[in-house]
């Protein structure tokens, strides 16, 4: 199964969120779009996680933010070697956190 | 003690076993941690720092100190075959100690890892150099490895990337084992092992006579009384 | 609006609490507030009209909801109103606001505020997971990250832009260790080594990564305690046992939930304007202020909130510590308490706490530690990864 992510177009002045917001940033107004939020992304900064929350058994998980071509900034998980700001990814999306009901899917740059 | 034929045959073979050289690490509060190894004759003086944790719940200090309290008086009174103890100490007092034995050239397991005075991590180092002696000096492949409590497991299950290996059983109770191999020591000694070598002459002095320490914070209110 | 002041203050030792319930430890620091203001807590006597408690982790940690009604009860404080705060790791800041607006608006003529948070009841893997909870769940909780995550990512940030260094942060770090040798309630009395964390060849071992750039000796521990505080109408303040410090004002602002989604990322926004309009209300400036507690979870964040509330240019912080002017002694004392980092950190008790240390530095009290002649002190309480701010500033009247 594929899943995807998904940026919010606000359908009245068309400005873009992500993560969801219940009431647009720019004009107010409360009704969206799903958008597909794909493709290359920009690393704007990262970092190397050594103490990891309940349920992570890995010794280290790599964070970032990042900035994809239409402007929005977004965090994930990073499956990188060696991070260095600007460097260019690409965004998937994969299981970010396994979970006892169902897994958690989220951004996964690489 | 008279070592007679029963006394003989009661005794495993000791297997020459390379020593561990001491080493020096730096605390971050600046103190010096020296760690050596532990003749034999040591054991009931050591037993004495380990003896007040024996009934403390939490953390697992009362498994983990009764466990090594036997297994120390069973290397002292030769009924563990190649077994050795690690001491760490700081300003002369014992801060924590380390335990295991070689199975066999290949093969060491470990025993365990117990920290005396808290705050500096001294037991991430302590365990480091275990698993340098086994891999490192006597030059073994693989160390088996179990944990007792929560902080253990994470601290070398997941720190270390342990590789499971629920099909062969430790001797401490036979619990599912995991493994330090060599390629896994490779890999993680760099960012665990710290130490300069050789000591001081004056500083390795001061771990000549290890003190006890006068108070456990794992222990409120517990004060040594002299003898 | 009536002005409001301080007359008592109380603080537990922070770190483990061994024995006692959670109301137990609550009620070590709240006594000792109103004992510090010459408070009767007898029934008809006591005249305390209004008790806050500021905790975010007792529901979820300890099980108990409702606690302040709970505490209420037992300092035989009945029938004043009480409500429990939370507003994440600003929890006593907000408290005390919410103190002083029941006193300015006539509602009220004292308030009890008391925060705490006992957290080392729980294992250091689900203290870090509760902590999360505050992150924005799908955009930041969802991916496993955490506080330390959000301030590693910051850290790098502002090393990138304005060349802060790990040493910089180590240096900050001594400079709490040091401060707090001197604070007999702090949770850390040990100082590391400079040279040991940061040169040394084992350094790198001996102070790991928690998330890099961020080192374990520039992260605040995981502590247990309560402090308190008793709020007063000025105009009351007479009758109890010591001159009031009044609170001349209060700023609070909120910015995006994800951190990602901030304007500037190495900005912090809420504690700029939530400075701003505690100066406007106190009618001070920046230059007036003699000392600080400023919320330093991470150390990168006591050196950006030096520059967002105007003691420096942004990008000189660093370097201000570097030469020792937020030193005891220096041009603006920062963290005379040991901050967060060597007092420690259980999140609903520190906005109370720095409010603490600044009426014991404006009385006088502050001994070991004292900055002389201090007469204005500005707390900082840091929400959230900075999304809700509450900036408190006191000033000690003149005679």
């Amino acid at each position: 199964m594929d899943e995807k992510m998904y940026a919010y177009k606000c359908t009245a002045c068309g400005k873009l969120h992500h993560p969801k917001h219940y009431v647009c940033k720019k004009c107010g107004s409360r009704t969206f779009e799903a958008v597909p939020l794909e493709g290359e992304v920009t690393l704007l900064t990262y970092t190397k996680v050594y103490n990891l929350p309940e349920g992570y058994m890995k010794p280290y998980l790599y964070f970032g933010i990042v900035e994809f071509k239409n402007g929005l900034t977004v965090s994930g998980q990073l499956e990188v070697s060696d991070p260095i700001i600007g460097m260019k990814l690409i965004s998937s999306v994969g299981v970010i956190k396994e979970g006892t009901n169902s897994d958690h899917y989220g951004f996964i740059f690489k | 003690m008279i070592v007679d034929k029963m006394e003989q045959s009661l005794r495993p073979v000791e297997t020459p076993m390379a020593p561990y050289p001491p080493k020096v690490i730096t605390m971050a509060n600046g103190q010096k941690l020296v760690i050596r190894q532990i003749r034999r004759d040591e054991v009931p003086h050591i037993l004495e720092a380990v003896k007040p944790l024996m009934t403390v719940e939490k953390d697992f200090y009362d498994v983990v100190a009764s466990r090594i309290y036997s297994e120390l008086l069973g290397y002292y009174r030769y009924r563990v075959k190649d077994e050795y103890c690690l001491i760490g100490t700081i300003d002369g007092v014992i801060a924590g100690l380390v335990n295991g034995r070689m199975v066999d050239d290949k093969v060491g397991m470990s025993y365990h890892t117990m920290t005396l005075i808290q705050g500096l991590r001294i037991g991430a180092q302590l365990f480091a150099a275990k698993m340098e002696y086994h891999l490192d000096i006597l030059k073994q492949e693989e160390v088996w490895v179990v944990a007792e409590s929560p902080n253990g497991f994470k601290r070398w299950m997941i720190e270390y990337e342990l590789e499971s290996r629920p099909e062969i059983w430790h001797e401490l109770g036979g619990v599912p084992t995991y493994v330090l191999t060599k390629a896994l020591w490779e890999k993680h000694k760099g960012d665990k092992l710290a130490g300069r070598r050789p000591v001081k002459e004056e500083l390795l002095k001061t771990a000549d006579n290890p003190i006890l320490p006068e108070t456990y914070s794992q222990i409120p209110g517990y004060k040594r009384c002299g003898k | 609006m009536r002005e409001v002041g301080i007359v008592g203050i109380g603080h537990t030792k922070f770190g483990k609490m061994s024995g006692g319930s959670f109301t137990d430890m609550l009620c070590m620091a709240a006594v000792e507030a109103l004992d510090d203001a010459g408070v009767k807590t007898v029934d008809g006597q006591h005249g305390i009209d209004q008790v806050f408690v500021a905790t975010m982790g007792a529901g979820i940690l300890n099980k108990q909801s409702g606690i302040a009604s709970g505490l209420v009860d037992t300092l035989n404080l009945r029938p004043a109103m009480a409500e429990t705060i939370e507003n994440g790791p600003a929890s006593g800041a907000s408290a005390i606001k919410l103190g002083y607006m029941a006193i300015a608006s006539g509602m009220c003529d004292a308030v009890l505020v008391v925060g705490g948070e006992m957290m080392r009841v729980v294992s250091g893997w689900e203290g870090t997971d509760f902590v999360a909870t505050m992150l924005h769940p799908e955009a930041e909780y969802d991916y496993g990250i955490t506080l330390p995550t959000l301030a590693g990512m910051f850290t790098r940030l502002c090393m990138e832009k304005y060349g802060i260094t790990e040493k910089d942060l180590a240096i900050v770090s001594v400079k709490n260790h040091e401060n707090a040798l001197h604070n007999p309630v702090a949770h850390l009395h040990t100082v590391p080594d400079l040279y040991s964390i940061t040169e040394d060849e084992d350094a790198g071992i001996i102070n790991p990564y928690v998330a890099s750039p961020l080192r374990l000796y520039s992260v605040c521990p995981v502590s247990d305690g309560a402090a308190a505080v008793l709020l007063c109408a000025m105009d009351k303040a007479e009758k109890f046992a010591k001159k009031p410090i009044k609170i001349a004002g209060i700023g609070q602002a909120t910015d995006t939930h994800a951190v990602a989604e901030r304007e500037i990322p190495t900005d912090l926004l809420a504690v700029r304007l939530a400075a701003q309009r505690a100066y406007e209300m106190a009618g001070l400036k920046p230059k007036d202020i003699d000392v600080a507690e400023l919320h330093d979870a991470f150390q990168i964040l006591e050196i950006v909130e030096s520059e967002e509330v105007g003691f420096f240019n942004r990008g000189e912080g660093h370097i201000a510590a570097r030469n020792g002017e937020t030193r005891i002694g220096g041009k603006i004392p920062i963290n005379t308490s040991g901050g967060l980092k060597a007092k420690g950190h259980p999140l609903g008790a520190t906005g109370v706490s720095q409010v603490v240390e600044i009426v014991k530095q404006l009385r006088g009290e502050a001994t070991g530690r004292q900055v002389e002649g201090a007469k204005a002190g500005l707390a900082v309480n840091f929400g959230g990864f900075g999304n809700n701010v509450v900036a408190t500033i006191l000033t000690k009247e003149e005679e």
